[in-house]
């Protein structure tokens, strides 16, 4: 029986959860579910283990078939040997779905786990019951507060949603994602992915009104035409950050020709990412990075970029990452320099574009609000502003948050990007902790932020490049 | 289309000749210089007389992958009588260097218009399918392996990046003194092709190389097909 996507929609936002074979001393699944907005119960058959669930003020029921009224989502950390009675009183019981954070199956490659699995695939297909995993995390529910992990948040709204094969990448996008100022929708990590697939969880995805746009890490694909098929279509209705780990060597091919010869499964996999439109990155740090830009500009798609540094150096090293990634630093008009020259530092400093600009604009937001207002005017650029900025030097965070709403304004008023850059070793960089909270603030208030130029020019020209298609 | 296919396989082959796949393509609309088979001399005259001169002979043989090496190929053929006298040549070479190779004949085509020499081809991925491949051909695809895929079906806007994403493509706009060749004429053979193999999922490896892409057009001057084992 196929799986149903409403009934898969039911698994994925419950009203009630139920936590099968939690353990102290932390019963860590019961506890990631503490902001949960629904119903939470627990099953647990070991006298030792009920106790301490109960102190949570946690009702522990004996079997799943014993809990009154519906469940629509059960996470199952029971050991291997005990999900099929774990699935078969799911079953029975009539729930949405299950998330089965339980591994020692097919990964393991050994004959007991094969045929476990292949014993659960049997149940769940029989009864179209959707499974997440098995051997994963499971699902995280922004809204719901339905969560595999500490620390990731809970409240309205969503930026992006995560699908990852892998547990710990799909913990590290989220974490990431959050941690520069992006809200996650949901996270799905489905480890084995035997009832459900990643392109199962994409088609979801691309359908769901609350998520504007998927980030993806995959190691393969069990389907890769339908995986094709599927991708093109979620590329063409939200933008699809895809991460692929990994060296791809599945199976093998017949070479009787040049074109075999020289169609590799990785040349394969990087032309199939380009092909559906699909935002292609290369690890964890590019993935974040063109979140990061892609959920704070509105839409990008010029080229022409307004670079502002601290000092002549930076001027340079920013200019040369910027066209590294395919931008023009272009030269501004002479009614622009005649405007700069009233007061713009010239001594230890230029406003050719790039600029060198710490003198000029030190403490002073009047002079950066001139800059903008000037470079607003300015039609030859279309591609918004990247500023080397500073990270210490604020005496409150009143003066941090005044410098944002110019930047803000500016890039309201011409509706093209603003990137920040907190260099490591900048002449304005703050100590570790002054720096984290002025980019954690900046983060807050929606502008992308990145550590080094390059990770700012990649990551802009990888959202430019999926907008201007 | 599948006929030449089926009667390939009915002999027990699982490739088809130049002219096999020259005829399967045409076919279907994709520019190959045309090319007729000849089994005799005066045959290969007629052939020639109708073609057009020059022209270029080459053996037909399942049993010979490298037909330039052993010197299966000779081009600029002007008039009937180089026709016959290379028509004895290419037999006596082959009989030579590949004595046991089963011959069906000689082909004669038509020389493709001059123009940059690309490289067309498809193959089938374990993971995806069918995919295409384009590049730059002789030294291009050799040594440097400036090449781009493609999932098939190809849309019109997957083939336009295709031509666009290889290193070379600046040869193919006109630098370097050449005229820029007609790009438009290129695409749609990429479609032609993918249209092919999307159409015979028997087609297991293409080769269309050496393709002449001229400011007039865009023609394949040898294919060769690879079916998928049955």
């Amino acid at each position: 029986m196929p799986i149903d996507q409403a009934r898969l929609h039911r698994a994925l936002n419950p009203s009630s959860v139920a936590v099968v074979g939690d353990k102290g001393p932390q019963y860590q699944w019961l506890s990631n579910q503490k902001d949960f907005t629904g119903e939470l119960y627990s099953v647990q058959l070991d006298e030792k283990e009920i106790p301490g669930i109960e102190e949570k003020g946690i009702t522990n029921y004996k079997s799943l078939k014993d809990i009154p009224g519906e469940i629509d989502l059960v996470i199952c950390a029971v050991p291997r040997q005990v999900t099929p009675f774990v699935v078969g009183d799911a079953i029975e019981k009539g729930v949405g779905g299950i998330s089965m954070f339980t591994s020692g199956f097919a990964e393991t490659r050994e004959p007991e786990g094969i045929e476990l699995q292949a014993k659960l695939v049997q149940m769940c297909t029989d009864a179209g019951m959707p499974l997440v995993g098995p051997n994963c995390m499971g699902v995280y529910n922004r809204k719901l507060g339905v969560k595999f992990g500490q620390g990731l948040e809970h409240g309205d709204g969503g930026d992006i949603s995560v699908i990852s094969q892998s547990g710990t990448h799909g913990i590290g996008m989220t974490n990431g994602a959050q941690s520069v100022g992006i809200k996650v929708t949901r996270t799905i990590s489905f480890g084995n992915g035997v009832i459900l697939n990643e392109s199962d969880y994409l088609e979801y995805l691309m359908n769901d009104p609350e998520t504007p746009a998927i980030a993806m890490y995959l190691e393969g694909t069990r389907d890769g035409r339908r995986f094709f098929n599927t991708l093109r279509e979620a590329a063409k209705r939200k933008p699809v950050i895809v991460w692929k780990g990994g060296r791809s060597t599945a199976g093998s091919r017949a070479v009787n020709s040049h074109t075999g010869s020289l169609a590799s499964s990785q040349s394969v996999w990087d032309a199939m990412l380009k092909q559906t439109g699909a935002i292609a990155v290369g690890s964890i740090e590019e993935a974040i990075d063109a979140m990061a830009a892609l959920v704070h500009t509105n839409k990008p798609t010029g080229r022409d970029i307004a670079l502002i540094a601290m000092t002549g150096g930076q001027s340079v090293a920013i200019t040369d990452q910027f066209e590294r990634f395919g931008f023009n630093v272009p030269e501004l008009s002479q009614s622009s320099y005649d405007r700069f020259a009233e007061f713009f530092m010239t001594v230890g400093g230029s406003y050719r574009n790039p600029f060198d600009a710490a003198s000029t604009i030190r403490s002073e937001a009047e002079n950066l609000q001139k800059i903008l207002e000037i470079l607003a005017d300015e039609p030859i650029i279309t591609g918004g502003v990247a500023l080397e900025f500073r990270s210490r030097g604020y005496d409150k965070p009143e003066d941090l948050d005044e410098i944002l709403d110019l930047l803000d304004d500016y890039r309201t008023k011409v509706n093209q990007p603003v990137v920040l850059v907190m260099p490591t070793h900048g002449v304005m960089t703050g100590d570790v902790e002054e720096a984290a909270s002025v980019r954690d603030r900046c983060a807050e208030r929606g502008f992308p932020v990145y550590p080094t130029f390059e990770r700012g020019a990649q990551g802009l020209s990888r959202v430019v490049s999926y907008h201007a298609g | 289309m599948n006929d030449v296919i089926a009667a390939a396989r009915a002999r027990g082959r699982s490739q088809l000749t130049e002219v096999e796949a020259g005829q399967l393509l045409s076919a279907a609309g994709v520019p190959v210089a045309e090319t007729r088979l000849a089994t005799t001399a005066d045959e290969a005259v007629a052939a020639a007389e109708a073609l057009g001169f020059p022209l270029v002979m080459k053996v037909v043989s399942p049993d010979i992958a490298h037909k330039s090496d052993i010197g299966g190929v000779v081009v600029g053929v002007k008039d009937a009588d180089e026709v016959r006298a290379t028509f004895d040549q290419i037999n006596a070479a082959v009989s030579s260097a590949a004595p046991n190779a089963t011959v069906d004949g000689i082909a004669v085509q038509a020389m493709a218009p001059p123009g940059t020499e690309v490289i067309v081809g498809a193959t089938t991925d374990p993971q995806f399918g069918p995919v295409m491949m384009f590049g730059l051909g002789g030294v291009f695809v050799e040594v440097m392996k400036d090449v781009a895929f493609r999932i098939v079906p190809l849309e019109e806007r997957d083939a336009k990046q295709l031509v666009r994403e290889i290193k070379g493509f600046p040869l193919l706009e006109g630098a370097r003194g050449t005229e820029p060749a007609d790009l438009d004429a290129l695409e749609s053979l990429i479609l032609k092709v993918s249209e092919v193999v999307d159409a015979n999922p028997e087609i297991a490896e293409l080769d269309l190389n050496p393709i002449f892409a001229s400011p007039n057009g865009a023609m394949a001057a040898d294919a060769h097909i690879v079916l998928a084992e049955a």
